[in-house]
This record gives C-alpha cells, structure tokens and sequence, in this order.
C-alpha cells in the first residue's frame, strides 16, 4: 500500500519535472529575456574560468589527443609527406591561380568586409555540450559585440554571435544545423538558403531556382537581402553538387565551407547590423 | 549542511565547475563525458527514479545554462537518465559492479537519446545523425567509469535513502 502511494507520488513528481522542462523549451523558444540573461550572467562568471583551466589543461589536452590519434597519425604522416612533395610542385600553379581567383572576386565584386569595422578575437574555447556547434570568444559588448553579428576568418563567414556577455561571446558556427544564411551564386543570378548540416564542413543550399545556371565550382556567398542578418559578399564557399528537381522547378547544392572550422585560434567579428 | 537538498546542489555545483572548465577539455571523436548525467544516475541508483529525477532535472538545468542547445532539453536528458537509473537499479535483485556499470551505461544512453529526440522534435532534426550513436558510445562508456566514485558521493548526499536499500537488498 505505501509503495503504490509512493509510486504514485513519484510519478506525480516526474511528470511536473517533464512539464516544467517543456515549459522552460517553450519559454526559450519564444525568445524569453530572463533566460538569455542568466545564460549570459553564467557565461560572464564562468568564463574566466574556462579561459584559465583551458591554459592550464592545454598540455594534458596535447597528451590525450595524441594518445587517440597515434594510429592515424602515422599513417597521416606518411600521406602527408607524399602529399608536401606534390604540393612543392603545385606552388607555382597554386599561386598563379590565386592571383586569378582574387581578379575574379574583385570583379565580381566581393569586398568581403571591406570598410565594415571587425573586432579581433582569440578562440578560447570549444563546446562544452556534445550537440550544438559554438565557440567561445574573448570579447564581448565592451568591445561593441552584439547578437547576431556575423564572425569570419580570412577565408570567409564561420558564424554568428549567439550569446553575449561584458568580456565574452558565443558563436554558433555555420555547420551546426539550426544555422542558416542567404546565399549568392557568384556570377549569376541564382539565390537560395544555405543550411549547417550538423557535422562536416558542407552546407545544404536550398530554394534556388532551376532556371538559373548553377555549376559545381561556382562560389557562393552571403546574399545580404533586405532583412538577413548577414552584410552582402561574405564568402561561404564552394559548390561541391547540384542537384535539379524539374517538376519543382528548384535545384538544391551542397556548399563546402571555405573556413576550415576545426582548430581556430582567432576570428573576427564583423560590427555590422541590418539596416532595419 | 545535513539536508540531502544541500548536498546534492553542492555535488551538482562542483560537477556543473569541472564539466566546464575540465572535462569538456578532453574528447574522444568530438566528444566529452557529461559528469552532470553521471550525477543524476548516482542519484538514481542511491535513492530511486523520483531522486534521480529531480536531481537529473537540476543537473540538466545547469548543463542548458552552459550551452547554446534550446533551454530545457538538459533537462529532460537528466531526468529521464535518473528515472531510468533508478528504475533499473529498482528492478535488480542483487548488486554487482558490472550490473552498475551496465545501468549506468544504459541510462546516460538513453539520457543522450532523450536530448537528441527532443532536439529533433523542436526542429534540430541534426541532432538524429549517426553522431548521436558516437555521443551514446562515448558518453555511456564514460559514465560506466565515472559512476563508481561518483556513487561514494552521492551516499554521503544520501545516506539515509544509501542504507535504507542496502537493508532492503
């Protein structure tokens, strides 16, 4: 008789907890204010710790990464030997072709930032969940940092500013699937709505009109329509596939990200926000 | 200082320190132990699927301070790792170190699947690609571990639940 009313009890207690939690999903996904600034009051005090932690764990870090990585590492070592004997004949050619792919993007017109004004930034740590892709800067509003500003590197968009305290910002990077960004096919006319997948370094471009000409190698890049978070001419990246659906007259690509996003040390975090 | 309430807080403070500072730090395959699901199972294997369930939903609480994830699916991660924690433990009839280990294993599993479906039902469908098998791998392997130092504290935070059960038993 007493465990059934216990049990009874504990299946109260548990459904209220279920109950709160969705409440709480509810809350957070109807943008509530307290919720962003406790979020932001705990990144404020805990992130001089995680700074501090993260310098001293840094050889322990080494070690570990090394003791998991040891079988591939060789076999890395020995592709990558072959590979730099390769890449010394490529030199040339590669830097001929840079020099042709910075004409191309001065034709067509990408600025990248240009005049906008960017706060450098030190990486100061990954994630601390196991889902969620976001890095942890070493600036925030004092430096003029605000939400959803965009973050890039020298070779293109890698995020927007999530989550902002006094001295630190969140950065939820491209790859993570609730990232979206409008996007450009450089030199057409074609638009669409690049998406993180949640893992590797490609994004899925969808909503693009099949009339348009879009081939594999074309580089796209930030839209900048009315109402995108984004300034236009970010470069994104590469077009990787294309893939037409005639009857819905809509073509979707894959878009491999020019930054790469593992092992970044500084970015920077573009002070720009739409005109509206 | 002798309310298991305050205990529990004061193990779950601690926990929620070293996951941020420390344990996050070191990663198999991208990913790191979750000390705040070890927590909520300890609690769920000394006290029951109510305890678990509580101190699973203040843990997962702390752990959607610290990421960007939406707000409350720490939570239902905590709990339903506490509830499955205790109820499995709940449902053995003698006690063994492997037979901890495998609850323990079990329930930050199925802990990590709650997160990654309800994630999925909000919209992040990413959340169920194959690299949740890789979290479940890596997270129940290293909660198998970590329960058995982890259950010493949560005796302390619990002691009277701790010998009640070992009576029963």
């Amino acid at each position: 008789m007493a465990s059934s009313r216990r049990g009874g009890r504990a299946r109260i207690t548990i459904s209220l907890l279920l109950l709160s939690a969705v409440l709480l999903l509810t809350l957070d996904g109807r943008g509530s204010g307290p919720i962003q600034s406790v979020r932001s009051a705990v990144l404020t005090v805990l992130s001089p710790l995680g700074g501090a932690a993260s310098s001293v764990a840094s050889p322990f870090r080494n070690a570990w990464n090394s003791a998991f990585d040891q079988g591939d590492l060789k076999k890395e070592n020995d592709v990558l030997r072959e590979e730099n004997d390769r890449l010394k004949g490529d030199i040339t050619a590669n830097s001929i072709a840079k020099e042709q792919l910075q004409q191309l993007l001065q034709l067509v017109g990408i600025p990248f930032v240009g005049d906008t004004p960017v706060v450098h930034t030190r990486v100061v740590s990954g994630a601390v969940g196991n889902f969620g892709d976001r890095l942890e800067l070493d600036k925030g509003s004092s430096s003029g940092i605000e939400r959803n500003m965009p973050v890039v590197t020298g070779e293109g968009l890698i995020g927007k500013v999530v989550e902002v305290s006094e001295n630190r910002s969140i950065v939820s990077l491209m790859s993570s699937g609730t990232f979206k960004v409008g996007f450009s096919v450089v030199g057409t006319a074609a638009i669409g709505i690049a998406q993180g997948t949640g893992g590797d370094a490609t994004l899925r471009g969808a909503n693009i009109d099949s009339r348009q000409a879009v081939s594999v190698g074309a580089i796209a890049a930030t839209s900048g329509l009315a109402g995108s978070p984004f300034p236009p001419n970010l470069p994104i990246g590469t077009i990787t596939a294309v893939r037409t659906n005639e009857a819905a007259l809509e073509s979707t690509v894959d878009i491999k990200m020019f930054a790469n996003l593992n092992d970044l040390v500084y970015a920077d975090v573009v002070l720009w926000k739409p005109a509206n | 200082m002798d309310n298991p309430a305050v205990r529990y807080l004061l193990i779950i403070g601690t926990a929620a320190f070293l996951q941020f500072t420390l344990v996050t730090q070191f990663r198999i395959a991208g990913v790191s132990a979750d000390l705040l699901l070890v927590v909520a199972i300890a609690a769920g294997i000394v006290a029951g699927a109510e305890r678990g369930a509580v101190v699973g939903f203040v843990c997962g609480l702390c752990l959607d301070l610290m990421v960007v994830t939406p707000f409350g699916l720490g939570a239902i991660s905590g709990l339903v790792a506490g509830v499955v924690a205790g109820s499995l433990e709940g449902a053995t009839v003698h006690s063994a170190r492997w037979l901890t280990a495998a609850i323990a294993f079990i329930s930050s599993g199925v802990g990590v699947l709650a997160f990654a479906v309800s994630g999925a039902l909000l919209g992040r469908s990413d959340m169920l690609s194959p690299h949740v098998l890789t979290v479940m791998a890596v997270v129940g392997v290293s909660s198998a571990l970590f329960v058995f130092p982890v259950l010493r504290v949560a005796r302390w935070a619990d002691p009277e639940d701790a010998l009640l059960r070992a009576a029963v038993r």
